[in-house]
């Protein structure tokens, strides 16, 4: 039983940090009709970055998070600006190949700059170990947790309320109209990458801190998809419900299944589930779902 | 030299004809001639490099028919290659299958995995389908690195080498004459596929499914055959790759990496035409050998500037950026710079 409440603790909290991420490829989505492949290098290169200004050279934490997310904003800009925009109007297709380009480009820079290839952050949270019922969990998953959650509410207030969320909206329901309305797309498309870089790193940095840098991370990017993918594409909080469904699955199936079948479940359960569900619901739960005419 | 400019065709077959004028025809004998003369002036190890390069072209090919001409991205693609390796290695090294029909069995397997994880396809299309051709990926490496008593996992699968009618393929000119007839039956396939019934029907689905379905195309079948054809075609390639070029299995020899660099290579050469992909896989794979054989050792001794092991970074990176600029400088690909440079050599010396 303290198994049990172990798993679902851990599930749910880890859960929490993959719909962060699967936020930024929403948004992303949303806006301009971009689907990133290239998330899992992101939160790669990024938790690297932040591994080069915290250990290589030694600032503060107080300080160098901020200048990460910086980095993190004139990446998902320069990325927008050189690659996306350039492709505007082409079919899905080419977008989703200049992606795949840029992670196979990333995952090279990886090697490039840190050849090492793992390594651990310094730990950002206590770690003394908090007890619920008879599980006893580490505390960093409920920082990472709480974190996320955080994020997610100022990002909800942000799109309700702020001019900018509100273009943003407007340019993901018609961007025709918004257009018309005098509304720069591109900047909106700028915009929406750079958000979605932040909270990449922010992703990045809170699993860093809990089981280290490595290509690892790459996986969590990946299992962003699946939770993109049961949420449905087009929707925030389908991504924040769907997050920590994948979480439980994963660690449950891991915990009770891995003694059934082989080592190495917990990873692939979350590809098995996005083939479940683009079989018997392919617009995930909260997914609008397309009616196309001619 | 009289190539098809300005001529009459006095007959449909004749309009219809590959190669329409005596000059073609000279002009294919004398690249058979080439190919079949290359392995006396090659050294073992180019010669390999040629056979990696027929392979990847044969599987190429497959997803140049299902991306290309059909429309369904597939991200998977290494994945089924290794399900046509392992399935084929396996019929031949523990149930005693010769090589030929081992080789197609592996194809059909391929092809009948493929058109299962195809089945997303009837319903969702664009990012969906490609992110259920990853999951397709993930999945069969997952089988095929735990299911450790047929496949070997981790440690790997050694391949009994092929053999026909007694006659077995050891050295690297027989491995190469071997890959080249069966590359060309291959091409000439596809080449034709797309002059018929089905090669329409999936132009027509690429270009719009609806439209398609509206004028009657039965888009289950065609979509699904588009799939196991380009499958079938890896599953192929797959069994070459594992009897004729490796010798032995390995999980990593098909990572994720492997499909997208088989999606770049079709998009550089050109997707939907048949001599793209051979473009695309010839520049990309002698990229990789120049660059893993010479530039690489050269710089990691020569260059002490970075930390050590950063050379091995390069090559995806030149990969990547190789991918990126072709798609935003030229999207059509080689293919579409190889016709200009046709169209302006027939009519010169007029411009137009």
């Amino acid at each position: 039983m303290a198994d049990l409440l172990q798993f679902t603790i851990t599930g749910i909290t880890v859960g929490m940090v993959y719909s962060l991420i699967a936020m930024g490829f929403v948004l992303i989505w949303k806006s301009s009709g971009v689907a990133n492949l290239a998330l899992g290098q992101l939160v790669l290169i990024l938790s690297w970055i932040t591994y080069a200004i915290l250990v290589q050279a030694g600032l503060p934490v107080w300080l160098g998070i901020p200048i990460v997310i910086i980095i993190a904003f004139s990446m998902g800009w320069i990325i927008e600006r050189f690659l996306l925009r350039p492709l505007i109007a082409q079919p899905i297709l080419s977008l989703i190949a200049v992606t795949l380009g840029l992670s196979y480009f990333l995952d090279g820079l990886i090697t490039f700059i840190w050849p090492w290839s793992v390594d651990a952050l310094p730990r950002l949270f206590p770690q003394d170990t908090i007890h619920i019922g008879t599980a006893v969990v580490s505390q960093e998953y409920i920082w990472a947790a709480a974190i996320s959650l955080l994020l997610f509410t100022a990002l909800s207030l942000y799109f309700k309320y702020s001019r900018m969320g509100i273009a943003m909206r407007a340019t993901a329901d018609d961007q025709m109209a918004v257009q018309a309305c005098g509304i720069p797309v591109t900047k909106i498309f700028s915009r929406s990458w750079m958000l979605a870089c932040a909270m990449a790193a922010i992703g990045g940095i809170l699993m860093a801190s809990i089981g280290g840098i490595g290509h690892g991370l790459i996986d969590t990017g990946m299992k962003s998809f699946s939770v993109v993918i049961l949420g449905g594409l087009d929707s925030f909080l389908g991504a924040m419900f769907a997050g920590p469904i994948i979480g439980l699955a994963e660690n449950l199936g891991g915990g009770y299944l891995t003694a059934l079948t082989w080592p190495g479940v917990k990873e692939v359960i979350p590809f098995i589930m996005i083939i479940i569900v683009m079989m018997i619901k392919p617009y995930g739960l909260f997914g609008e779902v397309r009616i196309e005419r001619i | 030299m009289f190539l098809p400019a300005g001529i009459r065709n006095y007959s449909y077959a004749q309009d219809m004809a590959i190669f329409r004028t005596k000059t073609q025809w000279l002009l294919l004998g004398l690249l058979l001639l080439l190919l079949l003369a290359l392995p006396s002036f090659l050294s073992n190890y180019w010669l390999s490099v040629c056979n990696i390069i027929t392979i990847t072209i044969i599987a190429a090919t497959g997803l140049n028919i299902l991306t290309g001409y059909c429309g369904q991205l597939s991200i998977g693609h290494a994945g089924f290659i290794a399900v046509g390796a392992y399935t084929s290695a396996i019929l031949t090294g523990q149930m005693g299958v010769p090589f030929l029909l081992a080789m197609i069995l592996g194809g059909l397997m391929a092809g009948l995995i493929g058109m299962l994880f195809g089945l997303p396809s009837l319903r969702v299309k664009g990012f969906y389908l490609a992110i259920s051709t990853i999951a397709a990926q993930f999945i069969i490496m997952w089988v095929i690195k735990n299911w450790t008593n047929v496949t070997g996992g981790n440690i790997g699968l050694s391949v009994p080498t092929a053999e026909i009618f007694g006659y077995s393929f050891t050295s690297q000119a027989s491995k190469y004459y071997l890959i080249l007839a069966i590359a060309i039956l291959v091409i000439f396939f596809a080449k034709n596929l797309a002059r018929t019934r089905p090669g329409r029907a999936f132009v027509a689905i690429r270009d719009n499914d609806l439209a398609a379905q509206v004028m009657g195309i039965n888009l289950f079948r065609y979509k699904l055959l588009a799939f196991f054809i380009g499958c079938f075609f890896a599953g192929i390639a797959g069994s070459l790759l594992a009897h004729c070029y490796y010798g032995f299995l390995n999980p990593e020899f098909f990572d994720f990496k492997e499909s997208i660099l088989y999606v770049g290579m079709i998009i550089i050469g050109g997707l939907g035409t048949s001599i793209g992909p051979i473009f695309g896989v010839i520049l990309i794979r002698l990229l990789d050998s120049v660059l893993s054989l010479e530039i690489v050792p050269f710089l990691e001794s020569h260059v002490t500037l970075f930390t050590s092991g950063w050379a091995s970074g390069l090559k995806p990176m030149i990969f990547g950026a190789v991918i990126i600029l072709f798609l935003i400088l030229e999207p059509r690909g080689l293919a579409h710079r190889w016709q200009l440079f046709k169209t302006s050599y027939r009519i010169w010396p007029f411009s137009y």
